[in-house]
């Protein structure tokens, strides 16, 4: 199942609390987890370095095979061993704290024994900081304490064992008995003392999560035929929402390579105002307006220092710093190295994320979301700068590291931008400044036709001056950009098709981008292009398509960022951009074939 | 020296007020706290800022007697001292008193413990509050010593004279 002691991509499934996350393995091992925050370093990092990052291995001690399932409508996970001796179900949950007095972050495994008597060990290998911190391991106060600097572990064993300092690990031995149960809690702490809990609160803890997300995932308002892909999608997304402050995180790992081996390695754990839109939509057309809301504050909050430009990325807790770095101590999956922290794509330029700002408050606005003078004043000036911005070259949706060029996916999202201020000014929600912003947008428009379509391939292009492809591009559908019949959008799409898929599968882009390597199928655009078929009335193919991408999650329904020919997984994971795009492209195929119906 | 103290605490809620804003119109913060303070009270934006002036008002007054106190305990004012209490007050306001009390009660702003279950609107502020910028901690600093200074020369200018 491992290779060199690195897990399948696909393999991983993940549990969260709205303020980290961990992805556990098929074998039962966690093997990523940041604390206390998605952006702090591991504790558990080995994904991204097998003999350093370390781990919390949950096994059977003789061979097995394992299944597993989130429970239903939840982001529960339930991991079914079997083995020779019996079989045993481990229910993992990042806990939710509730009421009373609860660990910061927490981690509970309660072991169920199904059949027969199963022998399982534990073994719980805490690398502070990224494995650059090894722990003091002591027990003391009824637990076995991990520590390092300001940050603190306990693991609590409930008939799992008697927890065994051993090293610089813990680990503990134990029979899985039919009709017994058995728990382990991970409790930690971040500069405060470790709240140790009772095993009638954990217990407690772990049906009160299992019960708030069947209560979320059921207000949950999709119809269609793909309800489970849309739900899981949508709790998937839910993992990535920095709960303190709303804001979305792009992935909750960082650099799993996209392509094995090679050095397209990216640190996802910040906000990219790049999904702005389409968090927004796919919120607001689930029906989750408290979630649409708490994110329309957090990317206004956020982005007022630089107002009115936009960052491309900030930090989930609003703070601008994401200097990337390279950790050398790490070997990186499968040695794809490096491994980076922060991201320099930070200090880009990419226009885009203009169109997707003012899309979203577009979308807020018109779903009766309200917006206050200060707020429109500054929305108006956001427009005001699209106007002069759109001029220059910028970097691109998808952040080259080669020079800046004039993306067309970027002019035609300053396009979006300055529509969608016009239609707020319609609409008496921003000061009208009409006459400012409509011939700009129409230079664009005419900037975007002149420079960026290839007449004679009928097909718009990724940026003027060059003749090939982007999958952005398949968002001009998405944005409205053309009416859905326009004979260019028709043709770019068919280009698209043509020349960066195979099948339903879809590259982002296959000209250079001034790095080595290459990298697999993106699945976002996938996913576009599916929406995009829909919405240009080719219903039958995007059915077809949305199909086959569903066949290609993983067995809990997740995704990664991008598929490898072989079908494996590349690239950060579970990756919210593509579960956005799924969502959007699940409700826009359902919502055509109703209207045909 | 109290009453100084106290007229002193009007002038220097003004200066407080307008450096803070001055920084935040500069870029060099996203801190608004009479939009924080105001928000415990209402989500609307104008409304919330109306209401947190007052409020920053009252307490710019309520420290401003605190400070008075010290000074008469301590038997002498001046902007020195003043400023030195400022100084306390900007690494308290910053480390405790917003970063940690005013997310505590504030009905809508996250707090390091949110979970999945809340949907706060307002991000927190973070230790000396630099998840609204890194040089938000600064700007409070100057901003408070400032204060401090005008609050302690008001008192020890009234008691000289």
């Amino acid at each position: 199942m491992r290779e060199n002691g690195y897990a399948p991509i696909r393999d991983y499934a993940v549990i969260g609390d709205g303020r980290t996350a961990a992805l556990v393995a098929k074998d039962g091992s966690i093997d990523w987890l940041c604390l206390p925050n998605f952006d702090s370093p591991s504790v558990f990092g080995r994904i991204v370095d097998a003999r350093r990052g370390g781990s919390f291995e949950l096994r059977p001690e003789e061979p097995f095979e394992a299944d597993r399932a989130y429970r239903r409508d939840t982001n529960v996970l339930e991991t079914t061993f079997r083995t020779t001796s019996g079989s045993v179900r481990v229910t993992d949950a990042m806990l939710l704290t509730g009421d009373g007095l609860a660990p910061m972050r927490e981690v509970a495994r309660s072991i169920e024994g199904l059949a027969g008597r199963v022998p399982m060990c534990w073994r719980v290998e805490p690398r502070f900081d990224f494995g650059g911190k090894r722990p003091r391991i002591d027990r003391r106060a009824g637990g076995v304490f991990a520590t390092a600097g300001g940050d603190a572990l306990a693991i609590s064993s409930w008939d799992a064992g008697d927890p065994q300092p051993s090293g610089d690990a813990i680990e503990g031995t134990f029979v899985a008995d039919t009709g017994t149960t058995a728990l382990l809690d991970l409790a930690s702490a971040h500069r405060e003392p470790v709240v140790l809990p009772s095993r009638a609160d954990v217990d407690r803890r772990l049906e009160d999560t299992s019960r708030f997300w069947a209560e979320w995932a059921g207000r949950i308002d999709y119809g269609g035929p793909w309800r489970d892909a849309v739900v899981r999608s949508a709790l998937a997304l839910r993992l990535c929402v920095f709960a303190p402050s709303g804001a979305v995180v792009a992935a909750p790992t960082t650099s799993l390579p996209e392509w094995i081996g090679g050095a397209r390695n990216w640190d996802y754990r910040f906000a990219w105002l790049r999904d702005a839109a389409f968090t927004i939509d796919a919120l607001l057309r689930l029906g989750c307006r408290r979630e649409a809301s708490a994110f329309f504050w957090w990317f206004m909050h956020a982005t007022r220092m630089t107002m009115p430009r936009l960052r491309n990325l900030y930090r989930v807790d609003g703070r601008l710093e994401a200097t990337e770095r390279d950790l050398e101590r790490l070997d990186g999956y499968m040695s794809s190295r490096p491994v980076r922290v922060g991201n320099g794509a930070a200090e880009q330029v990419q226009l885009d994320v203009y169109g997707s700002v003012l899309d979203s408050i577009w979308r807020y606005a018109s779903n009766g979301g309200e917006i206050d003078r200060a707020t429109a004043k500054e929305i108006g000036e956001v427009a005001d700068c699209v106007t002069e911005l759109w001029r220059g070259e910028d970097s691109g949706i998808w952040e080259p590291r080669s020079p800046p060029l004039h993306y067309v996916h970027s002019k035609a999202m300053c396009w979006v931008a300055l529509d969608r201020a016009c239609k707020l000014a319609e609409r008496g929600v921003i000061a009208d400044h009409r006459k400012r912003w409509e011939p700009a947008a129409e230079e664009i428009r005419a900037f975007v036709e002149e420079h960026g379509y290839d007449a004679d391939r009928g097909t718009y292009v990724r940026a003027g001056g060059r003749d090939d492809l982007d999958g952005a591009l398949l968002t001009l559908a998405l944005f409205d950009y053309h009416d859905p019949a326009d004979p260019r959008l028709h043709g770019t799409i068919a280009a698209i098709e043509r020349e960066l898929s195979d099948g339903p599968l879809v590259y982002r882009y296959r000209g250079a981008d001034g790095l080595d390597g290459r990298e697999g199928y993106f699945l976002a655009c996938s996913f576009w292009l599916v929406d995009a078929l829909a919405r240009t009335g080719r219903s039958a193919d995007a059915k077809r398509n949305m199909e086959e991408l569903l066949r290609h999650a993983n067995e809990v329904g997740l995704y990664a960022e991008e598929l490898a020919p072989d079908g494996s997984f590349l690239g950060n994971f579970p990756q919210a951009l593509v579960h956005l795009a799924l969502i959007g492209a699940a409700l826009c195929v359902t919502d055509h074939e109703r209207g045909a119906g | 020296m109290f009453w100084g103290a106290l007229a002193g605490g009007l002038v220097g809620t003004v200066v407080l007020t307008t450096s803070l804003r001055l920084a935040q119109e500069t870029g060099l913060t996203r801190m608004d706290i009479p939009l924080l303070l105001g928000t415990i009270f209402t989500p609307d934006r104008s409304r919330a800022s109306l209401v947190g002036y007052a409020i920053h008002f009252f307490n710019g007054l309520v420290f401003a007697s605190l400070y008075g106190l010290v000074f008469v305990a301590v038997g002498s004012a001046g902007w020195l001292l003043g400023a030195a209490l400022g100084l306390v007050h900007a690494l308290f306001a910053g480390g405790a008193l917003v970063n940690v009390l005013l997310p505590a009660v504030h009905p809508r702003m996250g707090t390091r413990y949110s979970d999945a279950r809340e949907t706060p609107i307002l991000e927190p502020p973070g230790f000396m509050l630099r998840n609204y910028g890194r040089h938000t901690a600064i700007v409070t600093v100057v901003a408070h010593v400032l204060y401090g200074a005008i609050v302690g020369g008001f008192a020890g200018g009234l008691d000289l004279g």
